[in-house]
């Protein structure tokens, strides 16, 4: 009985070792636990798959910190190959100020995998300030937000940019967020200007943004690294990507430090049980 | 008058701003976008104005010599050099700086950022363990659905039953959809309750001095 009561005063040194062996095991020796893409990242990867190429572009906004990155760039990077792979045009703007770098990165990155061409395939218009006020503008005119891109070019020069005005000549718009920045998307690019909005955020966030997939005002949704690596599955089943699967590798150590988190839970429980087993009995 | 003339702003362009919405009309359109690009310039400004801040509280930090002060150092370093390789690295012959600061921005920022997020998970792991106790009914709930939510986002939930996900997405979208509508609707009405006051100039803490 004492050795069950003392399951409630685990050090917290040996929960911290632990966690950190569950993190690095699976990356070393990953599992290869099977993928099974959830309604809402299958519904945003259809949105995207169903957009004509060599079109309209899709408007990704990279709205998120290195501190979300191991989450959230895969979601950015597979998103990319899957327009890059069917020649959907993409535009990438970000309204975060550490988020420019990273959506370069990741654009320079996934440029040289494909057949594309800056300017004609995609374009990289860079941070702004001011959030919902550059959402508003887009509405009424991308270059009343963005008169040049990210390099100082005037979007007029640029030739996939010919035609495009407004959320009315943008099949999709995808924010990747780790804030509430998603609301203020539905909220003024999809509720004021009827653009059509999906989204990727953390694990954390997702159960904040059901009441939008279920009233429409979202079309899918990823749900942190989860969501990253069923879109990753889909671009390689369908074979629109062969790069190296980042969120699926991340997920095995994230499923097993899960699990991890449930036994110290069921152990901290069955000591706290006995413990009061016992005080009652006095 | 000080304070007058921001109140009178605030009223006006607050009321101007809600009617255009529901009067479209040339003129309104013209102002509403002018206005818009005056967010964004403004928006910008106080990007300036934060920076400046940080500045100020570093120097006044390292000049009081208050504990932890040489750490205001690397801080105001690190300012700098990224903030003068970021502007100097667009001019043309000087783009060695541009890359480099790519560099410590990927191999530098980015896994320092990514680090202290990390160790999130330590801390949860720990929390979650002393906090989640069955210690009474709700508390029983609460875990129960806590577990199935938690096994339904991993791989391992289907392979103990197939049906593990759907009753974690049944969750997420029935009960936890009910309390976030119920949560939703609170923030738009106290929204809306916020503006009214700004624009009527009955909130007027935004001025400084606490509303007086």
């Amino acid at each position: 009985m004492k050795y069950l009561e003392k399951l409630t005063k685990i050090d917290r040194r040996v929960i911290f070792l632990l966690v950190a062996l569950a993190v690095i095991i699976p990356l070393v020796v990953p599992l290869g636990l099977p993928v099974k893409p959830s309604k809402y990242s299958q519904k945003l990867y259809d949105v995207v798959d169903n957009i004509p190429p060599n079109n309209q572009p899709v408007l990704i906004s990279a709205d998120y910190s290195p501190s979300m990155m191991p989450e959230l760039h895969p979601m950015l990077k597979a998103i990319v190959r899957h327009c890059f792979a069917k020649k959907i045009r993409v535009m990438v703007m970000t309204l975060d100020p550490t988020g420019a770098a990273l959506a370069e990165d990741a654009l320079n990155e996934i440029s040289k995998e494909y057949l594309v061409e800056y300017g004609k395939d995609y374009v990289f218009l860079g941070f702004k300030s001011g959030t919902s006020a550059v959402m508003m503008s887009i509405g009424q005119n991308i270059r009343q937000a963005y008169p040049v891109d990210a390099y100082g070019k005037p979007l007029d020069e640029l030739p996939m940019m010919t035609g495009i005005r407004n959320y009315a000549d943008i099949p999709l718009v995808i924010d990747i967020a780790g804030s509430a920045i998603i609301n203020q998307w539905v909220n003024y690019a999809g509720t004021r200007y009827h653009a059509t909005v999906g989204a990727g955020c953390t694990a954390v966030s997702t159960a904040d943004y059901y009441p939008f997939l279920q009233a429409g005002q979202l079309v899918g949704l990823l749900n942190g690294m989860k969501g990253a690596s069923e879109y990753e599955h889909l671009n390689e089943k369908n074979g629109y990507s062969k790069a190296s699967k980042q969120a699926s590798k991340g997920m095995d150590a994230v499923s097993i430090v899960h699990l991890m988190i449930m036994l110290f839970i069921v152990l901290g429980n069955i000591g706290y049980f006995f413990a009061r087993q016992k005080s009652s009995k006095k | 008058m000080k304070k007058q003339l921001p109140l009178i702003i605030v009223l006006v362009l607050g009321i101007a701003m809600a009617l255009q919405f529901f009067i479209p009309s040339r003129i309104s359109t013209v102002t509403y976008e002018t206005l818009n690009r005056w967010i964004i310039v403004i928006a910008a400004f106080a990007i300036t104005l934060a920076v400046g801040s940080l500045i100020s509280h570093h120097i006044i930090k390292i000049k009081r010599r208050k504990p932890g002060w040489w750490n205001s150092y690397v801080a105001l370093t690190g300012l700098v050099v990224m903030a003068l390789l970021g502007i100097l690295g667009r001019i043309n012959g000087l783009n060695w700086m541009s890359a480099f600061y790519f560099k410590l921005f990927k191999y530098v920022q980015a896994p320092m950022d990514s680090a202290m997020f990390a160790i999130l998970a330590f801390y949860m792991a720990s929390a979650a363990y002393r906090a989640f106790r069955a210690r009474s009914k709700e508390a029983t709930l609460l875990l129960i659905s806590g577990f199935i939510v938690m096994l339904g986002v991993i791989p391992f939930g289907s392979l103990i039953w197939d049906k593990i996900p759907d009753i974690s997405e049944w969750i997420m979208m029935v009960p936890n959809m009910a309390s976030k509508r119920g949560i939703l609707f609170g923030v738009g009405l106290g929204m809306t309750a916020t503006s009214l006051k700004i624009i009527l100039g009955i909130e007027r803490n935004w001025l400084g001095g606490g509303g007086k």
